[in-house]
């Protein structure tokens, strides 16, 4: 187990390296660069910039080096433990990850607390009262909640706010707060505008693990050793949680480490749609400016993410699991 | 009706500014309350000692105002710096509200000489930066020596600075408050281009806080600390750090001459900036200006979020990135009474254009069609614009072509703003069939010589939201007159390296340089690659090869560049002369086909909280008016 586990860890370098440079050709793919984006940014908002400073900023930035040249000068920043610089931001792009962490990482807690919290218990009810209607009520909520995507659902919550209750739901701030400081009533604040993201996120997963859940404990709960169980006399409640919805959450819990990146990420399109001030946006508007160096960094930290996280479910999967194990 | 005065007629303007006693009394200035407790606590000196001796006295739109309050805006992350810029406007020089006029701002006035190749600036004595450190001719003579004549800062000189050899205007300091410019040519739009120096922009104006940047310019700090403090900023060279360092938006530490001064980075959350404590104007009861204590900037990530905060009151004074589809929204709501909303037409032109490539050479048979004006009126004559304007405009502003608005002294006349426009599908068909495209496929679309039916493709995106309507639109109209159209909408920066490669056929855009033909990037010249109109990419590569590769320009354009050239060296009369024939050019030869035009589309929809005030109910609105900044911006002002 320790061997494989090393194993994996020195691959790590080496596929960080392939991904680098897969990561910059693809940032780099669309035509023009970081310039080019800039200008027709300028342009749709009534502005314009003389050929001559557009020159000055491309030579300022490095933009007419070779593509090689530029990738190089990037790994060997990399290569040194440095993120560079945003193109846009003008600011190191470590500081910019750094500040939007916190509120991502939170918001994407929140949302997956909510979503085991609300679909294990409702998964359990629904397995066990199969074809009740409270069951076909969660059905038909799950498969709605599963359909819609989850922008939409931000839209029209976004909606409902505004039309009825005359309030802007936008950010994670009132804005107040927004750049305040660290205090009791700015978490308070926090609180009032995060639930409606953390909903709005949580939603779909909810539906999906809800539907998992019933599944896996319907294939349980008609197996022999839950009906000797029951017919020695364990009560109901006791014996469904103790054995049957053990086995149903392994399934679940061995996908626990998929969660990792998407910690990271930040939901991209809600994210922009509300206003979140989360790292979903901030790789969009890297993607879309081309500001290739703030880009590769998320994206290079993305991917870090999910080989930790792909290795770390297979630990959990190989722990739980014997026959999964190398060794076996 | 605006008076448009060109530099020339402005001479008289600004040599009376020189003269003109300090209107309000010199030992009496008022300063906002949280500036005179810093008097008190003795962190500032004395409002006297913190303006010059003959302050900019700025006339107010309503009336005198109070100090106080935060103008709440929003904006579009670091890539909308412009938002900023607009409202700070940090000029030596800036156009009037109306754009008619150029007034003395940072500066206290310039002359010229008779042939106007040399020019004075003449600065304010006692100016001080946001600091409180002199503003003085060596901030001038600092841009002119230390960046632009440094390769490593300018990698090529801007035209308005350069001579007709190429070579950099020469550039002197005569006393601490006065700065000569020598050109060896006459640069009669000099001060049209000064006023679009600004301070708080990206790139670098023509006056520098000297005292502030020279640690990170290595002809006054040794190399080595110099580059140190790039790597330490994880810069790749101390001229990328320069730049970071000598833009406001940027860094908060850069002392600046506008009347608030940045407090944090256009990087964060929320961008804002403060009253700046030496800001060198007043009104004329004295009041130190500006009013208003505080601009912040909420960062949006969406436009769409934006407009929702916006309809639900969020914002105390906005017309960028508000939506002009969502009027009809703004004026419902406005019965809230949390806002009123206004509308500022564009400054001339047309608001939806679309150009014809007349060097498309994909495929010659199109190619060739555009490039021949019957053709092109012809499909000007086929659109009906009526219709574009109520279902796209909302029944605001009219059908024109690409010329300036009527009240400038450039509009060329009435027919030439109305050539084409009317809708006449069956002058449109004659005119197709007479250019021998007579035969038809199944579809009744028109077949090319070359035995392929006749279509354009329109490239669009959607900048200004309702341009892919519009696109739809003519579309249709087209089509029943046998032309194929097909509509492509596009993402930004694809769209703009297609045109730059030649690869688009049609575009949609809008005119709103009529107003600028000879300064700035205009895109009546070919010879401007960058922000042109897809109407010719070829002819600048036939123009910068000599004639090697790329195409001829055709007659109409070589006398739209004469023109332009001879703008730049006559006075007044000579330049209105010259920008009327060349929009009676420009309209003859549709070389984009205006639809409708002189409609707020353009950042022209502004919705202001109930208790801001002094914000003028018509004005000139365009980039190089810095708009609303050209609405004199410090003097507006919340009531209680």
């Amino acid at each position: 187990m320790t061997r494989y586990i090393v194993q994996r860890l020195l691959l790590l370098p080496f596929l960080l390296l392939v991904y680098s440079f897969v990561i910059f050709v693809i940032i780099q793919a669309p035509p023009g660069d970081f310039l080019t984006a800039y200008v027709a940014t300028l342009s749709a908002s009534g502005t314009s910039i003389s050929a001559e400073q557009v020159d000055a900023l491309r030579h300022t930035y490095g933009l007419d080096q070779p593509f090689v040249v530029q990738y190089l000068y990037w790994l060997r920043n990399l290569l040194s433990g440095n993120l560079g610089i945003s193109l846009e931001y003008q600011r190191p792009n470590a500081e910019l990850i750094g500040a939007q962490l916190g509120l991502t990482v939170a918001l994407a807690v929140m949302s997956f607390v909510l979503t085991w919290l609300i679909a294990v218990p409702a998964g359990i009810y629904s397995a066990t009262h199969q074809r009740s209607v409270i069951d076909h009520v969660l059905t038909v909520i799950n498969y709605v909640g599963v359909a819609t995507p989850n922008f939409m659902l931000a839209l029209i919550l976004m909606w409902i706010a505004f039309a009825y209750f005359g309030i802007s739901v936008t950010g994670l701030f009132s804005p107040d707060y927004a750049d305040a400081p660290w205090s009791v009533a700015r978490v308070v604040d926090l609180m009032k505008h995060i639930w409606l993201p953390a909903v709005v996120l949580g939603i779909a997963g909810t539906a999906r693990l809800t539907r998992i859940m019933r599944a896996n404990l319907l294939d349980e709960l008609n197996k022999p050793y839950v009906v000797t169980a029951r017919a020695k006399g364990l009560r109901e409640w006791r014996l469904v949680l103790r054995y049957p919805v053990r086995l149903a959450l392994n399934p679940l819990i061995s996908t626990i480490g998929w969660y990792l990146p998407q910690l990271f990420s930040g939901s991209l399109i809600v994210a922009t749609v509300m206003n979140l001030p989360n790292i979903g946006p901030l790789l969009l508007r890297a993607l879309i400016n081309q500001d290739m160096y703030l880009a590769g960094a998320i994206l290079l930290i993305y991917s870090f993410l999910t080989i930790v996280g792909t290795l770390l479910s297979d630990i959990a999967l190989a722990m739980m699991d014997p026959r999964i194990r190398m060794e076996a | 009706m605006l008076r448009i005065a060109t530099p020339i007629a402005l001479l008289a303007t600004l040599l009376f500014a020189f003269a003109q006693p300090v209107a309000a009394q010199a030992t009496k200035y008022h300063e906002a309350p949280a500036l005179a407790d810093q008097v008190k606590a003795g962190k500032l000196p004395p409002v006297e000692q913190r303006l010059p001796e003959q302050p900019l006295v700025v006339p107010v739109v309503e009336k005198i105002g109070e100090y106080g309050g935060v103008w709440r805006r929003a904006f579009l992350g670091p890539a909308d710096a412009n938002n900023y810029v607009r409202v700070a406007y940090d000029g030596l020089f800036r156009f009037t509200p109306d754009g008619a006029e150029i007034e003395p701002k940072i500066a206290a006035g310039a002359k010229s000489s008779a042939d106007y190749k040399e020019w004075t600036i003449l600065l304010r004595k006692g100016a001080r930066w946001s600091d409180g450190a002199p503003f003085t001719a060596d901030d001038i003579v600092f841009w002119y020596k230390d960046v632009l004549l440094n390769k490593d800062l300018t990698s090529s000189l801007p035209s308005w600075v350069r001579n007709a050899d190429g070579t950099a205007a020469k550039v002197e300091k005569l006393d601490d408050y006065t700065v000569r410019f020598t050109y060896d040519r006459p640069a009669t739009l000099f001060l049209s281009e000064a006023a679009n120096q600004d301070g708080s922009d990206m790139s670098y104006a023509m006056f520098l806080p000297a005292h502030y940047l020279k640690k990170f310019h290595p002809a006054y700090t040794p190399k080595e600390e110099v580059d140190r403090l790039a790597q330490a900023a994880s810069f790749k060279a101390w001229n990328e750090l320069f730049l970071a360092r000598a833009t406001p938006a940027q860094n908060p530490e850069r002392p600046t001459m506008a009347a608030w001064m940045p407090v944090t980075r256009v990087s964060d959350p929320v961008f804002t900036i403060r009253r700046n404590p030496y800001y060198i104007g007043v009104d004329k009861e004295g009041n130190q200006l500006p009013y208003i204590d505080e601009v912040r900037f909420t960062y949006f990530a969406d436009q769409q979020a934006l407009n929702l905060a916006a309809i639900a009151g969020d914002f105390d004074m906005q017309a960028r990135h508000i939506q002009m589809t969502n009027y009809p929204v703004f004026k419902d709501q406005e019965k809230t009474g949390k806002y009123r909303v206004i509308v500022w037409p564009t400054f001339g032109g047309s608001d939806a254009v679309i150009a014809l490539n007349t060097t498309y050479t994909a495929d010659p048979a199109i190619g060739k069609l555009m490039a021949t004006k019957d053709f092109r009126v012809a499909l000007s004559y086929a659109i009906n614009r009526d219709e574009i304007k109520e279902s796209v405009f909302l029944g605001l502003g009219e059908a024109r072509q690409a010329v300036p608005a009527p009240w400038h002294p450039y509009f060329p006349g009435k027919e030439w703003a109305a050539k084409y426009t009317e809708f006449d599908r069956d002058k449109a068909n004659k005119m197709l069939d007479a250019l021998g495209l007579t035969k038809r496929d199944g579809q009744g679309i028109r077949l090319m010589e070359n035995g392929k039916a006749a279509t354009i493709e329109i490239s669009v995106v959607p900048a200004f939201g309702a341009w892919p309507d519009v696109a739809q639109l003519v579309a249709k109209d087209w089509e029943a007159v046998g032309i194929k159209t097909v509509v492509q909408i596009r993402e930004r920066a694809l769209h703009f390296n297609m045109r730059t490669a030649n690869q688009l056929m049609a575009e949609i855009w809008n005119e709103d340089t009529t107003a600028f033909p000879f300064t700035g990037g205009a895109k009546f010249d070919v010879r401007n690659t960058l922000g042109t109109l897809t109407i010719g990419p070829l002819y600048s590569k036939w123009l910068t090869t000599g004639g090697k590769e790329g195409v001829e320009p055709i007659e109409p354009l070589k006398r739209v560049m004469q023109l332009i050239d001879t703008a730049r060296s006559v006075g007044h009369d000579g330049q209105v002369q010259a920008a009327q024939e060349l929009f009676r050019i420009w309209a003859d030869n549709v070389f984009e086909i205006g639809t409708i035009g002189l409609t707020p589309m353009v950042q022209g929809v502004v919705v202001i909280n109930s208790k801001f005030h002094n914000v003028p109910m018509t004005i000139g609105n365009d980039w190089p008016l810095r708009t609303p900044g050209n609405a004199r911006t410090e003097q507006f002002f919340f009531s209680k």
